[in-house]
């Protein structure tokens, strides 16, 4: 297996606060990769170090051998890193396209002089973005919904729309913040069926975040857990389950 | 086919219209409703450009009128007696623009991480500072001539034609600020295209984004920072240009002309008309622009009928003014002519 990700000594400190304490973590290529622990743990601040909304207060970070450190957000992008968020960020007031044409901003080059003059390049260009963008409507299943403006979709849809315009980036890496949060079983379900798809379908490497436990357990192929700010576990759900680490961390140290 | 076909005679009708829009004026109303339309023009230009930045990216910029008046001074400074300089247009244009555009950047830079009010008292600052710099730049050494303003600027000149005088066209006379409108016309139907193309582009899109969300627009790979400074710098390069033929057209500019009512003003075009939808904002420019003008039919209206002025018009226009904002927010809180973005904006549905 490839190394993708690496992930080395990593902390993150907010004032006296320490969020992240020495995390090493390694993502290999093709791999859906869970991140779980209870709330507070960290799982979402290393979701934001690795896609560049925060900035590691010590630690390395590398994608393919190349160190990530300093990277602004639309540079990992750039790279290669896609991200949705826990609370969906979508553009509410634009449409379902439009949402996924922004997300293909970073593959495209249209300036001001292109905008304007419309030239064939710039053309061809922007007819390619509004292709791939139906393309990946159709591939999270809500190309039906391509004109509806982005605030008017189901809960559930407006997941599926982020999916999509991060897909938009021609990412190696997707990395899914609680995505199942708000959903039904029936809902999990498709969307368990809709991750793994992805991983085959586009050879996407998959980071999630999620507290559904046993949901987890059965996408993931590994799940590193996280407990105060600290990696307490990584490995096959399997031996996750057992890992009495693990166990105290969720049911006290009684149990 | 019909459809394609109404189009080109609506298209064909307006432009008649447009040409014929001075003549018809100056027969009926006046020269000086010439010059109002004229006027007219500058201020769509400017309307469409503050829009690229209010309207587009969503960056409050209550300082606009800066650049208006950095284009202004940059041309008086070069085709006066001034300095002695006398520039011919092409290059007394582009250079308002540019040098306008570069202030742009030096607004944008220090206020990429404000948002809302807090970009609006800074961009605010930035104006007053521009105008009181144009008023105290006459000591040590005199620059910008202070409060007294550059007088005697050169009329815009295209190729030994002077827009500044009656000249004689095909048999017809035209007079100078009919000469003005055709010029200023062909401009902003440029801007007002620039404009258009760029909302519906790759471009647009970004500032769309960062107008929505601004967290989300990074994580789909928009470089926030450039973004940003090129919404400042273009809207400010549209407000240059318009500076430019602002100077060329009067003749005389003092510090007074760039206040804080006037970049207010041009705020309040877009607002009323309909943040983000060009056409709504060209109505705005219109409106705040030849209804207050109309207004000073009033005060003879009082003479005629009562005797003496009750009410100054100049009042009446405040407080009309006021008015009016009241009864926009209460009824068509998203402008006269909505853009569909804006508009779903204050839908809470």
């Amino acid at each position: 297996m490839t190394e993708l990700i690496k992930v080395t000594h990593v902390s993150k400190q907010f004032g006296g606060i320490c969020a992240l304490n020495d995390v090493s973590l390694t993502v290999y290529k093709g791999e859906i990769l869970g991140l779980i622990g209870p709330n507070g743990a960290g799982k979402t601040t290393l979701f934001n170090i690795l896609t560049g909304f925060y900035t590691a207060t010590s630690g390395e970070l590398s994608l393919n051998d190349v160190s990530m450190r300093g990277l602004l957000a639309h540079q990992v992008l750039q790279r290669g890193i896609a991200r949705t968020f826990q609370n969906i960020r979508l553009f509410a007031n634009m449409s379902v396209l439009e949402n996924v044409m922004v997300g293909r901003h970073s593959r495209t080059h249209t300036g001001v002089v292109g905008a304007v003059l419309r030239h064939r390049r710039a053309r061809v260009e922007e007819v390619a973005i509004r292709t791939r963008a139906h393309e990946l409507l159709h591939l999270v299943g809500i190309s039906r919904h391509s004109q509806t403006l982005a605030k008017n979709l189901s809960y559930g849809d407006q997941r599926r729309l982020e999916i999509a315009r991060a897909l938009a980036s021609d990412p190696q890496v997707l990395a899914l913040d609680e995505p199942a949060a708000g959903m039904n079983p029936a809902e999990r379900d498709t969307l368990k069926q809709l991750i793994r798809d992805l991983r085959d379908a586009l050879g996407l490497t998959l980071l999630v975040i999620e507290h559904d436990v046993p949901w987890m357990m059965s996408l993931c192929d590994r799940i590193a857990v996280l407990d105060f700010g600290e990696k307490i576990a990584e490995d096959t759900p399997a031996n996750i389950r057992t890992n009495p680490r693990v166990i105290s961390a969720y049911l006290g140290d009684g149990a | 086919m019909t459809a394609r076909k109404q189009a080109w005679f609506t298209f064909v009708a307006l432009a008649i219209g447009l040409a014929l829009l001075p003549l018809l004026v100056e027969a009926g109303l006046g020269r000086s409703w010439v010059r109002i339309l004229d006027l007219t023009l500058l201020y769509i230009m400017l309307a469409v450009g503050l829009n690229i930045v209010v309207g587009y990216a969503g960056l409050l910029d209550l300082g606009y009128i800066a650049f208006y008046a950095v284009g202004a001074y940059c041309y008086a400074l070069l085709a006066s007696p001034q300095f002695g300089l006398h520039l011919p247009f092409w290059v007394l244009l582009p250079t308002g623009a540019l040098l306008a555009g570069v202030f742009g950047l030096l607004l944008g830079a220090p206020t990429l991480r404000l948002r809302g009010d807090y970009l609006a008292i800074v961009t605010l600052g930035f104006g007053e500072i521009i105008r009181i710099f144009l008023n105290n730049l006459n000591t040590p050494i005199n620059i910008t001539n202070g409060p007294q303003g550059v007088n005697l600027i050169d009329p815009i000149r295209i190729a030994g034609f002077s827009l500044g005088k009656t000249q004689h066209l095909f048999g017809v006379t035209f007079s100078s600020p009919q000469l003005y409108y055709y010029f200023f016309l062909v401009l902003t139907l440029i801007a007002i295209f620039v404009a258009l193309r760029l909302q519906d582009s790759r471009i647009g899109r970004a500032w769309a984004a960062i107008r929505e969300d601004e967290l989300a627009a990074q994580a789909s790979g928009i470089n926030l920072r450039n973004t940003k400074l090129l919404a400042f710098a273009m809207g400010a390069t549209f407000g240059g240009l318009a500076g430019g033929l602002f100077a060329g057209f009067q003749g005389f500019i003092s510090p007074e002309s760039f206040n804080l009512m006037e970049s207010i003003m041009i705020l309040c075009m877009i607002v009323l008309g309909g943040m983000g939808n060009i056409p709504g904002v060209i109505l705005g420019a219109i409106l705040l622009t030849v209804l207050p003008e109309a207004l000073r039919y009033v005060g003879d209206l009082q003479r005629a009928w009562i005797g003496h002025v009750v009410v100054d018009p100049a009042d009446l226009r405040m407080l009309l003014f006021g008015f009016a904002l009241i009864l926009m927010m209460l009824f068509r809180p998203a402008g006269l002519l909505p853009s569909r973005r804006h508009l779903n904006e204050l839908r809470h549905d």
